[in-house]
C-alpha cells in the first residue's frame, strides 16, 4: 500500500547520501591516503588544510573567481533577461538562443577554444580569464532562472505603482526589484556554485597563479590520493547544506513573534508605539532605550 | 457651457492593421460613476488604459478637468486605478501597501499613516493594518487595492473587472461596498465590466461597447428599456428581438416575420416599407386571461407552443415556438405552474412594452 512508496523513498535518499557517510569519516581519518573505513580518527588533515598554502590559496582563488564571476553574470544577464523577455525586437529569437547555448556545448570543448582564445589575449592563468570563461559558462542558467522569475512577473504591479504616482525608477527600486529579489538570489547563487564547481575549463586556463579548488583537487587525486580531499568536501558539503538551511531556520524563527503580533498590531512607527496596548510595542520601546 | 469633467473624444487604437477602437467619445460629470460595458474584446478596457496613460491612442484626446493628458505620464496623472487581480505589493504589508502612493509624494510618515488608517476603517478593515496580502482573502485584498487608490485623493478612479475573480455571494456584497465609499467620497469613477446585472445595480449611467464603439450611454433604466442596437437589447437583460417593416408609422403599425401585425404605443419616426427591428422582454409578456388591464383584442399576441420550461425560482422562463420563430416569455411565480414541455399557450403584451430599434 503506502509502505512500498515509503520504502522507495528511503532507499533513494540512502543512495543520494551514501557517499556522505563514506567521506565524512575519511575526512576524519588517520590514514596517509584514502581509506576506507579509517584506521583511527584525528583532525590532522583539517589543520593540514587550513595552514597549508596550496590548499588555502586555491580556496581564496576560487572564491575570488566565484565572486567575480557571480557579479559579471548579473551584470549581463539582468539587462538582457528584461531585454528578452520584455521587448519584442529584431533577432529576439536569436539573442534567446544564443544566451542559452554554451549550456548545449561539452565543457572539454568550449576549453580548448578558451585556451587559444585567452592565450591570444594573455589571459590565461589569470583570474580575469578565469572570470571571463565561468561567466560564458554561468550566463545559460542565471538567464534562465531570471527570465522564468521574470515571466511569472504580474506587470499589473508595475502599472499600479506608476498608477499611484511612482517614476519608471522608482517603480523598479521599490517594487519590480523587491518582487524578483528571490531570483535574482537563486540566480546569483547558481552562477556562484557554478564557477565554484568548475573543473574542466579551470584545468585548461587556470594554471599555477590562479588555480581553483576544483583544479588541486583533481591534481591532488592524480598524483596522491591525498585524504585533504575528504576534508575540502566534507567542507563544501556543510557549506551547501548552510546556505539551504539558513533561510528555513531563519524564517522558523522570525515568524514565531511575528505570529502574535500581526494581529491589530501596529507598524514600526516611533510616535505610535507608546501609549499603544500591542504586546509587540513593549520590546520595540526597551529597544530603543 | 460647462465643460464635462472627464471628456473622452475621438479616441482610436490600431495594432497594426488592427483597429480595438474605432472612435470613443464620452463625457463624464465630476461624482459620476458610469460603467464601461461590453463583452471581451469590445474596446471597454483598452479605453480605460488610455486614460490610465498605460496606452497610446492612435487618434483622441482625453481630457479631465479641462486639462489634456496626452502629454502626461501615468505617474502623475493621479488617477486611482483597481486591477482584477488586486496587484497588492506582495512585500508590504496592507497598511505599507495603502501608504505607498502617499510615500511617493512625499507625505510625511505620521500624516500617510493616520490618512492609511482612515482609509482602513472606511473600507472595513481597521485591524487589518499589519497583515501581509497573500494572509488575506480575495474580498479583503479587492478592498485594501481599493482603499489604496482612493487614499492619495485622486481625480479619476478606475475599475478594471474588480469583481471578477469573487465568488457569487461577496460579488454582490463588493458592489454594494464599492457603490457606497464611492459615494461617500463623491470620486468619479469608471467600472469596466461585462457582467450586466453589475453593471445595472452600480451605475448612474452605463456605455455599452461592441466592436470598438459605444453603441449607447445612458441611465441603467435607459439602456434597458429603449437599446439603441439589436446588440444592446441582447446584451443587457432577455430579449425577443423581431424583425419586421414598418407598415404606417403614424399609426404605429408593424408586420413582424414570425408574428404578423403588431401595434405601437406611438408613431414611428420612420417610412413606411423600412426595416424596424422590435424589442420585447420576456416578462413584459403575460398568458392570456391573466393579464389585467392589457386589452385582449388587441393586434398584440401569439398563440406558442411551449417547449423548453426553465426554472429560476423566483419566476419560469418559457421559450416556445410562434410563427416560426422562437419566443422567450418569464412567468412570475406561480403563473407557470402546471405548464410543461408541448403546451399550448396565447399570450399576449401591452403596446407599451414594444421598442422600435431603427435599422441601421
Amino acid at each position: 500500500m503506502k509502505l512500498l512508496p515509503k520504502l522507495l523513498g528511503v532507499l533513494v535518499a540512502a543512495f543520494i547520501a551514501a557517499p556522505l557517510f563514506i567521506v565524512v569519516p575519511m575526512s576524519f581519518s588517520t590514514a596517509p591516503s584514502l581509506e576506507f573505513p579509517p584506521p583511527g580518527y584525528w583532525l590532522g588533515y583539517y589543520a593540514a588544510y587550513f595552514t597549508d598554502e596550496r590548499w588555502t590559496q586555491p580556496t581564496i582563488n576560487s572564491l575570488i573567481i566565484a565572486f567575480g564571476t557571480m557579479a559579471l553574470t548579473m551584470l549581463l544577464v539582468t539587462p538582457a533577461t528584461f531585454a528578452v523577455v520584455r521587448h519584442r525586437f529584431f533577432g529576439r529569437g536569436l539573442a534567446n538562443l544564443m544566451l542559452t547555448m554554451p549550456m548545449a556545448m561539452p565543457h572539454i570543448v568550449l576549453a580548448i577554444g578558451y585556451y587559444s582564445y585567452l592565450g591570444d589575449l594573455r589571459l590565461t592563468q589569470t583570474h580575469l580569464g578565469v572570470i571571463i570563461a565561468h561567466t560564458a559558462l554561468s550566463v545559460p542558467v542565471a538567464f534562465l532562472i531570471l527570465s522564468a522569475n521574470l515571466k511569472g512577473f504580474d506587470r499589473n504591479l508595475e502599472r499600479a505603482a506608476m498608477s499611484l504616482g511612482a517614476t519608471p525608477l522608482r517603480t523598479f527600486w521599490h517594487v519590480t526589484l523587491p518582487v524578483l529579489r528571490p531570483g535574482f538570489a537563486i540566480s546569483a547563487l547558481f552562477a556562484f556554485i557554478q564557477s565554484f564547481d568548475e573543473t574542466v575549463v579551470a584545468i585548461f586556463i587556470s594554471g599555477r597563479e590562479s588555480e581553483t579548488l576544483p583544479r588541486k583537487m583533481f591534481e591532488s587525486i592524480r598524483m596522491q590520493a591525498d585524504p585533504v580531499i575528504s576534508v575540502v568536501s566534507t567542507l563544501l558539503f556543510a557549506a551547501v547544506a548552510l546556505v539551504i538551511l539558513a533561510p528555513v531556520v531563519w524564517k522558523a524563527v522570525r515568524k514565531r513573534p511575528n505570529r502574535d503580533c500581526a494581529r491589530g498590531g501596529t507598524p514600526a512607527a516611533k510616535d505610535a508605539a507608546p501609549q499603544d496596548v500591542n504586546p509587540c510595542a513593549p520590546s520595540r520601546v526597551q529597544l530603543e532605550a | 457651457m460647462r465643460d464635462p469633467y472627464l471628456q473622452v473624444s475621438g479616441l482610436t487604437k490600431s495594432y497594426g492593421s488592427v483597429q480595438a477602437l474605432g472612435g470613443v467619445s464620452l463625457d463624464v460629470e465630476k461624482g459620476e460613476f458610469v460603467t464601461f460595458l461590453g463583452p471581451s474584446g469590445s474596446g471597454k478596457t483598452t479605453t480605460l488604459m488610455i486614460i490610465a496613460g498605460f496606452e497610446n491612442a492612435t487618434s483622441g484626446s482625453v481630457r479631465v478637468g479641462g486639462r489634456s493628458l496626452s502629454n502626461i505620464p501615468p505617474h502623475a496623472r493621479n488617477i486611482g486605478i483597481v486591477f482584477q487581480n488586486y496587484a497588492l505589493f506582495p512585500h508590504k504589508t496592507a497598511l505599507q501597501n495603502i501608504m505607498f502612493p502617499l510615500d511617493m509624494r512625499g507625505v510625511p510618515a505620521a500624516e500617510a499613516e493616520r490618512k492609511a488608517r482612515a482609509m482602513l476603517d472606511l473600507v472595513g478593515l481597521s485591524g487589518y493594518g499589519d497583515r501581509w496580502p497573500k494572509d488575506m482573502s480575495g474580498g479583503q485584498q479587492q478592498r485594501i487595492a481599493l482603499a489604496r487608490a482612493l487614499v492619495f485623493e485622486p481625480s479619476l478612479l478606475l475599475l478594471d473587472e474588480p469583481l471578477g475573480a469573487l465568488d457569487k455571494n461577496l460579488r454582490e456584497q463588493m458592489q454594494i461596498e464599492i457603490k457606497r465609499i464611492q459615494k461617500s467620497l463623491g470620486v468619479t469613477t469608471i467600472f469596466v465590466t461585462h457582467d450586466q446585472s453589475e453593471a445595472m445595480t452600480m451605475s448612474d449611467r452605463i456605455a455599452v461597447f461592441e466592436k470598438g464603439r459605444i453603441d449607447q450611454i445612458g441611465t441603467p433604466q435607459e439602456v434597458y428599456r429603449t437599446p439603441s442596437t439589436p446588440f444592446v437589447a441582447r446584451f443587457i437583460g432577455d430579449s425577443n428581438l423581431l424583425p419586421g417593416t414598418v407598415l404606417d408609422p403614424d399609426q404605429g403599425l408593424v408586420r413582424t416575420e414570425h408574428l404578423g401585425l403588431m401595434r405601437l404605443p406611438s408613431r414611428l419616426a420612420a417610412a413606411a416599407g423600412a426595416p424596424v427591428t422590435l424589442m420585447l422582454r420576456p416578462e413584459s409578456i403575460h398568458l392570456a386571461g391573466l393579464a389585467a388591464g392589457v386589452s385582449e383584442d388587441a393586434p398584440n399576441r401569439a398563440d406558442i407552443s411551449v417547449h423548453t420550461v426553465v426554472p429560476y425560482g423566483d419566476s419560469t422562463l418559457l421559450i416556445g415556438r410562434a410563427g416560426g420563430a422562437d419566443l422567450r416569455i418569464r412567468l412570475r411565480g406561480p403563473e407557470a405552474d402546471g405548464i410543461g414541455s408541448g403546451a399550448a399557450l396565447s399570450v399576449l403584451w401591452p403596446a407599451s412594452a414594444i421598442h422600435a430599434i431603427p435599422a441601421v
